[in-house]
């Protein structure tokens, strides 16, 4: 383990399905304007810059050449991260080895995607055109088939899937930045809404949203004195699977990535009992069902009792673990950035800052993220240093 | 101020060829297919998992592999849906039409499974454990494509 590294500011843009004020260099500056701001540096204090984006979803070459100018990274240190969904995820945990390495005292992670540019679901059917390209559609269409696993499977029913889905838009209304903001949604609603791929309703899926995030990672020795109370990173795993997604038994319920990166990251924190010790999980759920898998993956309950969660309302606001209070990527997809997000909502609620959706005395935060059939990426914040 | 209807976008529509390489474990596999209708997959001779599609090494434990195996042509359905959403088409370019069966098939001997269309787009005649077997195109020209879809037999 290197130096200790804390994250001392955060910033994001307004998020929607269509930003056409802005270009894509102009909605990474107003993230990254957003962090400096957050953390009263200036451009100039950033030594190292990382930038998370899927350029293929909107068909834009170097996306690190044309932003370059919009982060502040112009002669420095400049990276690009693109690994799918956990390109945001991935791209913090770039930008805390980098910290921690001890060549850069600071670094800016900037996600993005602007959705409504380009044709992501194309971009993401471009798997391998030698198997499976001809049938893919999209997240909709493997998370569909991994779905009709999950509820073979387990005492899960639709309902407790669209649970998921209010859940998500009902915390997103404590959040300014939010896409989807649904006070009034219910169940009914969720379960009314067309399927877009059996047994996914539309309103259970993730939106396409553009939109920009941005996440400053400090030394200790630093970080104390730019932050009065930093998130410091206490583990940062990633997993990588087998690439195709016959090659992935029963994918939801053994999603053996995010199993063995969270296991890996418990066992560094020293946690046993996740649902009791962590204060917020930040998860990085596509679609309502993903969230449920999630929870057993996480270790949040026992095998096969993750709808007893949501009923029981127990990662509710109020409940003894809140998931997502920033509505999740249910709620804000700008896919590149997602995992940022997720970054940034974690710290945001050890900062004290979270508004109206802060969970009080929050000490330890969980974030994942989640790319491609099963990539994982997990990591986890603290109020102390270790 | 502008208004947000006021912002102009630039359309682009591009039409494009790509050719990617099969190398020597897919243009075999799909050889089999187009001269012999048969199917096959590769066995690490060290666990013994049969893998579809065929690969020169195994994931798990960085084994050669040279052992080729005739799996199905039947198999089971382990995964399925029905697509409504017209999503745009990543072979062919354009919307693809629904709505389309689709589920993952574990053909017979094989350890992992194969992502393909299904002869039938009514969720209430699919289910997971039914057998299915493929439907081979009359000319075949040597891609994944040579089979059309996986006849469902219940």
């Amino acid at each position: 383990m290197g130096r200790s590294v804390a994250i001392v500011g955060t910033g994001q843009t307004v998020h929607r399905s269509r930003r056409d004020d802005v270009s894509m260099m102009e909605l990474v500056r107003e993230a990254a304007t957003s962090a400096l701001a957050d953390a009263e540096m200036r451009a100039s204090d950033i030594d190292a810059v990382i930038l998370a984006n899927m350029e293929l979803f909107e068909g834009r070459a170097l996306p690190e050449m044309w932003c370059a100018m919009g982060a502040g990274a112009l002669y420095k240190h400049t990276l690009k991260i693109a690994t799918g969904g956990t390109s945001g995820t991935s791209g913090a945990i770039a930008g805390f080895h980098h910290v921690a390495s001890g060549l850069f005292d600071t670094a800016m992670v900037i996600g993005f995607e602007k959705q409504s540019d380009g044709q992501t679901t194309a971009g993401m059917a471009l798997t391998d055109p030698m198997w499976d390209r001809h049938v893919a559609s999209a997240a909709i269409g493997n998370f569909a088939v991994s779905i009709s696993q999950y509820l073979a499977a387990r005492d899960v029913d639709e309902r407790h899937s669209a649970m998921v889905a209010v859940k998500a838009r009902r915390n997103a209304c404590n959040n300014p930045c939010a896409h989807l903001q649904m006070p009034d949604l219910t169940v009914e609603d969720v379960l009314a809404s067309p399927y877009l791929a059996y047994p996914i309703h539309r309103l259970e899926m993730c939106p396409t949203t553009d939109g920009a995030c941005a996440v400053i990672f400090a030394c200790e020795g630093k970080a104390e004195k730019l932050c009065s109370r930093p998130a410091w990173v206490r583990a940062a795993v990633t997993r990588h699977d087998l690439p195709y997604l016959g090659d992935l038994k029963d994918r939801l319920l053994t999603m053996r990535t995010l199993r063995d990166a969270a296991r890996k990251a418990y066992e560094i924190v020293g946690i046993r009992e996740p649902i009791k010790e962590l204060d917020v999980a930040e998860i990085y759920e596509p679609v309502t069902y993903a969230e449920l898998a999630w929870y057993e993956c996480l270790g949040f309950c026992k095998e096969g009792d993750a709808w007893r969660l949501i009923e029981d309302g127990l990662t509710q606001m109020d409940g003894v673990l809140p998931v997502n209070p920033s509505g999740g990527v249910l709620s804000t997809n700008p896919i590149g950035a997602s995992g940022t997000i997720r970054t940034a909502e974690a710290a945001l609620q050890i900062h004290g800052k979270g508004g109206r959706r802060q969970v009080p005395d929050v000490n330890l935060a969980l974030v994942t993220g989640y790319g491609v059939y099963s990539w994982s990426d997990v990591m986890i914040l603290s109020s102390s240093k270790g | 101020m502008m208004h947000e209807d006021e912002f102009l976008r630039v359309p682009i529509t591009m039409d494009l060829t790509f050719r990617y390489a099969a190398g020597r474990y897919f243009t075999h596999f799909f050889r089999e297919i187009k001269d012999n209708k048969r199917i096959l997959g590769v066995r690490c001779a060290k666990c013994r998992k049969v893998y579809l599609p065929p690969r020169p090494f195994c994931g798990e434990c960085h084994s050669r592999m040279e052992d080729w195996i005739e799996v199905g042509p039947e198999g089971t359905l382990v995964g399925f849906t029905v697509v409504y959403f017209s999503f745009h088409d990543a072979s062919l370019g354009g919307v693809r039409p629904t709505p389309f069966g689709a589920g993952l098939i574990q053909l017979d001997g094989a350890d992992t499974s194969l992502n393909h269309y299904l002869g039938e787009s009514n969720v209430a005649n699919l289910r997971i454990g039914m057998r299915v077997r493929p439907i081979f195109k009359e000319k075949r020209e040597g891609n994944i494509s040579d089979i059309l879809y996986f006849e469902v037999l219940g």
